[in-house]
């Protein structure tokens, strides 16, 4: 608790007051009022370790010692207010679910130049426009064209 | 139940078979050792076949035809007899006794090569197997097949043949239809023992048709058999000895045969595969229709290949008085046209001369209501080429109840003789055409014509020497023929017994006077089907054994339409015209037609006429429909619907249908049968289908006289283009490949 009351003069004494409120906020603290999920992660981050951060802002965080096994890794996302388990890369997501030690940034130098496509995190609900639809759904726009026939044009253009 | 347990009852039982058999062993020895014995007891013998042996049927229901009853030998094949006329190869005797060979060069069309060895048996007494498809059967032949002798030449012969092929089955168009690779698994070995490099071979070019990757070729030669036996060009040859060996055209050429795409199906590798169908789809994929072909008069019989709706190949289907197992390019490959330029959509020609989709019910209703608007002599209907039987009835019976007599089949002329079938189908059938030592051919090139009659001709003329004289523009031909003239004159000459090949003529026991379909356009042709029949009387071509006077028509629906009496009362009525029922007539030509006529396209393709049109009814392809063809010898076949149809058309006979209720005039019929019924009161031979039904008179003897001369003018090539004759051939692109490369 000590260190918590440290950092926290640490951060007014560099940013001032208003900086510390500020960022209070974009911290999710103020969300963590009404969020339990945050704020037991907030409250789970004390004295762990950040393995590492991805692209999105994710932080990864670790504590060994006094944790259950399997409970010793965890992410903070970077959204505070709308955050799901998809916005976790791929390179992370081995690490996260204890398939591998490897850290993301680590598996990240295996990805594919060539063909490694940017993860995408699923927008389900959030809009049509958003949503996967596969190439045979009446709603891709690149819809393929599945007439095995031409017609005839009556003027040709 | 254990291995063991199995292996004592089989030991057991048959132990209790020979126990129960105790001639059996005895016998044997008589057979195998007939000399040793006299000539009564092996007869004995023989005419009793061990009665333990279950029976065999031949392969593939082969028959077998005795020309002389006392020219019967007879072999054993693995101990049953089989009775065959001398001259039969060993390999035949096997299949009259129920037992396949396997082959790759020996094809029962082609002469013999005996080069691929695969076809290896033992016989008794030979010191070494012998190639079954090169021996001759003797009297008392003793055939082993499925001897550890005769398996292992094989496996030795597939060890060879696969020394030097590469192992592509998995990006080969051949793969799951492929000889090799069957027999591979029969006699091939489950590892090589050949560490040197395989050969490769150039990859030869010819042509749009056919794809070539040769260093799949185990040198079989079919190919090259086809090529000049069949289809009788000299283009393809083998070049090279030992490893060597290559099969290809001598210098780089295209091979420019009307039957090329045949090589594809006797080729019994992966060499020579189709082009448009390469790596299009897998021939386990496919579901096969059997069909029947519309490019040509012939009525080819085919199996197509479609998966899902698309047509994806056609392949030939044996028919022995028809096409035999070929089939032409045309057949084959121009499918792809079935998928261009397809009407889809009611349409109806807008004021402002636009076309513009609309549905049924208001295209139906438009046209309807402009054909009770029309006086009825105003109304004319032309039936077109590719029109079935049924839809030809339908239209007619539809515009003669609107009060019109005016309805034709366009490339049948003004007054067609609809009245004597013998005036317009091939009399003398085309297998018939075997029988005959001396052809005529009037105004007609076969090749481009009827490239299947032609192959039967050009048969005829290797096997018997037949004569052929011809009559006609200078044609490309690809057998022996004497051009004799150009034009009536000709005929003239040869009718007054003045000509140099009358005495050919005349001499000959079966004539075969064979007169193009292009005649039907002259106005002389009453003059001209005078002379000829004057010319068969000479020649004595029209007796009751034999009736050498043929028509060969040129298109798929021409024999049904002149069955049903598609004749027009007067072929000048399209000129005042005021409403035309074009039923996919893409050739006939529409500028007669006056400008405030009324015209309705109806078919499949977006050809010629359809710019015309003021309302577009869409009709389903031949390959979408149940329809009946006649072909130019009179035989009724049917189409059976491959895939189905596309966008919005429906069957041409469908169509009138619901047009004729639409108009409050309802045709009588609703469904297939009862139509069918319809035309068996009009034409009872259409529904005989799958037979050929005979001419039941001659016409030389009930044509009126006629006193007229025939014109100078001489016969003009009907068929410039062989690639491109109606509406789905030029909507193809292989089609206008080939016309481009090949047009001859």
């Amino acid at each position: 608790m000590a260190s918590v009351v440290r950092g926290a003069l640490k951060l007014i004494k560099e940013k001032g007051i208003g900086g510390f409120f500020r960022e209070i906020r974009n911290e999710g603290y103020l969300s963590g009022l009404l969020d339990g999920n945050l704020m037991q992660t907030k409250i789970h981050n004390i004295g762990a370790t950040v393995v590492g951060v991805d692209k999105f802002g994710n932080k990864y965080y670790e504590k060994l010692g006094d944790t259950q096994y399997g409970r010793h890794r965890w992410v903070e996302y970077a959204s505070k207010n709308r955050y799901n388990a998809s916005q976790v890369p791929p390179e992370w997501h081995g690490w996260l679910h204890y398939i591998t030690d490897h850290t993301g940034d680590e598996l990240l130098l295996l990805k594919p130049t060539r063909y490694g496509v940017e993860h995408k995190e699923n927008f389900s609900g959030e809009g049509d426009e958003y949503i996967y639809h596969s190439k045979g759904h009446a709603l891709n726009p690149g819809q393929r064209d599945w007439t095995r026939y031409q017609t005839w044009q009556p003027k040709k253009a | 139940m254990g291995l063991g347990q199995l292996a004592s009852r089989a030991l057991l039982r048959s132990a209790r078979l020979a126990a129960s058999n105790p001639h059996h062993q005895f016998r044997r020895a008589i057979v195998t050792t007939p000399e040793l014995h006299n000539s009564a007891e092996s007869a004995a013998a023989e005419a009793h076949p061990e009665p333990d042996l279950p029976k065999r049927n031949p392969v593939a229901g082969a028959r077998v035809h005795f020309p002389n009853p006392d020219d019967a030998i007879e072999v054993f094949v693995d101990g049953y007899p089989v009775k065959v006329p001398k001259g039969m190869t060993v390999l035949q005797a096997c299949l009259m006794a129920g037992v396949d060979i396997p082959r790759f060069c020996y094809h029962d069309r082609l002469s013999i090569a005996g080069n691929c060895r695969m076809c290896l048996v033992e016989v008794e007494k030979s010191p070494k197997p012998v190639a079954s498809c090169a021996m001759p059967a003797l009297p008392g032949m003793k055939i082993k097949t499925a001897t550890p002798l005769a398996k292992k030449a094989r496996e030795g012969v597939m060890e060879f043949l696969l020394m030097n092929h590469p192992l592509d089955c998995p990006i080969c168009d051949q793969g799951g239809e492929c000889d090799l690779q069957d027999q591979s698994m029969a006699f091939g070995s489950d590892r090589g023992r050949f560490t040197e490099t395989k050969r490769s071979v150039v990859d030869k070019n010819l042509g749009p048709l056919v794809k070539t990757v040769m260093t799949r070729c185990i040198q079989c030669t079919r190919c090259v058999r086809f090529a000049s036996e069949i289809a009788g060009v000299q283009d393809l040859g083998v070049l090279g000895r030992g490893s060597g060996e290559e099969i290809g055209t001598y210098v780089e050429r295209l091979m420019t045969s009307e039957l090329s795409g045949n090589v594809i199906d006797i080729c019994p590798v992966g060499a020579l595969t189709s082009k448009p169908f390469a790596f299009k789809a897998r021939n386990w994929e496919l579901k096969g229709t059997e069909s029947i072909d519309v490019t040509d008069a012939v009525g080819s019989n085919i199996r197509i290949d479609s998966r899902g709706p698309e047509v994806m190949r056609i392949v030939p289907r044996l028919n022995e008085d028809i096409n035999e197992e070929w089939i032409s390019d045309k057949t084959r490959f121009f499918y792809d046209g079935l998928k261009r330029q397809r009407l889809n959509d009611p349409m109806i020609r807008g004021a402002d001369g636009r076309f513009k989709a609309v549905s049924w019910h208001d295209a139906l209703a438009v046209v309807a209501e402009v054909i009770h608007k029309v006086k009825p002599e105003e109304i004319v209907g032309v039936a077109g080429k590719l029109s079935d039987a049924e839809s030809m009835i339908a239209l007619k019976d539809f515009l003669n109840r609107m009060g019109s007599e005016n309805i034709w089949y366009e490339g049948n002329g003004p007054n067609p003789n609809a009245d004597l079938r013998s005036g317009y189908i091939m009399n003398t059938s085309i297998s018939g055409l075997e029988k005959a030592d001396v052809f005529l051919l009037v105004g007609t090139q076969p090749r481009v014509e009827a490239a299947m009659v032609n192959a039967r001709i050009r048969k005829t003329v290797i096997a018997t020497n037949a004569k052929v004289g011809y009559v006609g523009p200078s044609a490309d031909f690809n057998y022996d023929h004497e051009h004799l003239g150009t034009g009536p004159e000709t005929l003239t000459e040869l009718a007054e017994g003045r000509h140099p090949f009358y005495s050919a003529l005349s001499n000959a026991k079966n004539p075969a006077i064979i007169v193009g379909a292009g005649i039907f356009g002259r106005k002389d042709k009453d003059a001209i089907f005078s002379v000829v029949d004057n010319i068969a009387k000479k020649i004595n071509a029209v007796r009751p054994d034999w009736n050498g006077l043929n028509m060969l028509l040129l298109n798929a629906g021409q024999a049904a339409a002149l069955d049903l009496g598609l004749v027009a009362e007067s072929e000048k009525s399209i000129e005042s015209a005021k409403f035309v029922y074009v039923m996919g007539a893409d050739d006939e030509n529409l500028d007669r037609v006056p400008d405030d006529a009324f015209v309705v396209y109806q078919g499949h393709h977006g050809d010629r006429s359809v710019y015309r049109a003021n309302v577009i009814l869409p009709a389903s392809a031949f390959t979408e429909k149940e329809g009946t063809y006649a072909n130019t010898e009179g035989c009724a076949q049917t189409t059976v619907p491959a895939v189905p149809t596309v966008g919005d058309s429906r069957d041409d006979w469908k169509i009138i249908r619901a047009l004729s209720e639409v108009a409050r005039v309802s045709l009588p019929y609703d469904n297939l049968s009862a139509i069918r019924s319809r035309i068996g009161t009009v034409a009872p031979n259409l529904l005989r289908v799958d037979e050929r039904e005979p001419a039941a008179f001659s016409t030389s003897a009930l044509r009126p006289e006629v006193k007229e001369k025939p014109d100078a003018a001489p016969f003009t090539t009907v068929v410039d283009n062989f690639y491109m004759t109606d509406s789905i051939t030029r909507a193809s692109k292989i089609m206008a490949q080939c016309s481009a490369l090949l047009k001859k």
